[in-house]
């Protein structure tokens, strides 16, 4: 317990800490396939790792999901430029879902409303 | 006038010196004939395979002694609830994993005579290969991509890595401060004229490994393709200053 809230603590005080990128491990990268759709409200393509976080409406009701994305580098080698996504855009995400079932995932890849993929 | 004896070692060594040189001269090549290793290079797959992101030939079990391996599980044990890497706070992997690694990104060689630098695009990694002007040991110290010099023997350079830093943080290879790295690069032309860049690894660390390793990484030329910045930090360092404005308007 007392270690948890060091840790909580930390992520308060450093802000640094908590905008710390993780392995990709956590995500499934077998499934290939898995697409997701919603209304943007972030995409931060970045380096080392693109946040993009999503109004997503299903079953469960409408939530914002984030999800974790290629590098800034690999989006553009990949055709991303500026000005492609915009915060109310609509977009589909080929994303590898956490192993765990929570909300979230890996965006390997982007489909933009107008069917443009990077 | 100069004793007979010293006459004799100063003409023996004279004769040395010279039979050294003709040596060197048979086995390395005039400057303009050495291969130019200049540009942007990516990860060479061969065909049929994924790739070699981490070598070929690299060993399915590394022989770590049992302390090294303690060192390695109490690191592992620490990072495996959030999945933390080096990686994710913007720290580069350092040599090996810079160079048979670097995340899949290409890599710049930037060649002059006396210096060879190679920049991973990943994290911006540069090394320094020094041709023929080692700093003085005083003036090294350890770092996660060590201290490089390089020689050319005939058409390969060879290239010696020393004082790094013990990093049991590397995913594939870990290793400890007493590493020493060499490496073998050798340009390949194939039949199609597209150019490979071969790079042969030998790491010994008698601190953390009862054997050598080895590995083998290869890479593509990529004509016209142009190396990334790879500033890391910066969304980290927007976000603070986010913070700080809040507590100024607080």
């Amino acid at each position: 317990m007392k270690r948890l809230m060091i840790l909580l603590l930390a992520a308060v005080l450093v802000p640094g800490i908590t905008l710390a990128h993780h392995s990709a491990s956590r995500f499934d990268l077998s499934v290939r396939d898995n697409e997701v759709s919603g209304i943007v409200k972030v995409f931060e393509v970045a380096n080392p790792h693109t946040k993009i976080v999503l109004e997503i409406t299903n079953e469960k009701g409408t939530r914002d999901v984030e999800f974790e994305g290629h590098s800034r580098n690999n989006y553009y080698r990949s055709g991303w430029r500026i000005g492609m996504v915009e915060p109310g855009d609509r977009v589909t995400l080929v994303a590898a879902p956490t192993r765990d079932g929570s909300d979230g995932g890996y965006a390997l890849g982007v489909i933009t409303e107008d069917g443009t993929r990077f | 006038m100069s004793h007979p004896a010293r006459r004799l070692a100063t003409s023996h060594a004279a004769a040395l010196s010279m039979a050294l040189g003709a040596m060197l001269v048979s086995s390395d090549l005039a400057a303009n004939e050495r291969p130019d290793f200049t540009g942007v290079w990516g990860v060479y797959r061969e065909p049929g395979q994924a790739g070699g992101g981490f070598g070929f030939g690299a060993p399915e079990t590394l022989p770590l002694r049992p302390e090294a391996q303690a060192k390695i599980d109490e690191y592992n044990a620490l990072v495996a609830p959030a999945q933390d890497t080096p990686g994710g706070f913007c720290l580069g992997t350092g040599m090996p994993g810079s160079m048979l690694g670097s995340g899949g990104y290409p890599m710049e060689i930037v060649q002059h005579e006396d210096i060879i630098v190679v920049i991973y695009e990943a994290h911006g990694e540069i090394r320094h290969i020094h041709i023929g002007n080692r700093a003085p040991e005083e003036d090294l110290f350890p770092d996660r991509n060590g201290y490089s010099v390089g020689r050319w023997e005939g058409d390969k350079l060879i290239v010696e890595t020393t004082h790094l830093k013990e990093a049991v943080d590397q995913r594939r290879y870990p290793h400890s401060d007493q590493a020493r790295i060499v490496e073998e690069y050798e340009l390949i032309t194939n039949d199609d004229a597209s150019k490979v860049l071969v790079a042969n690894m030998t790491m010994t660390d008698p601190v953390f490994y009862t054997e050598p390793i080895t590995a083998e990484k290869k890479w593509s030329f990529l004509p016209g393709v142009r190396l990334l910045p790879y500033e890391c930090n910066e969304p980290t360092w927007e976000e603070y200053l986010d913070s700080l404005r809040e507590q100024a308007a607080e």
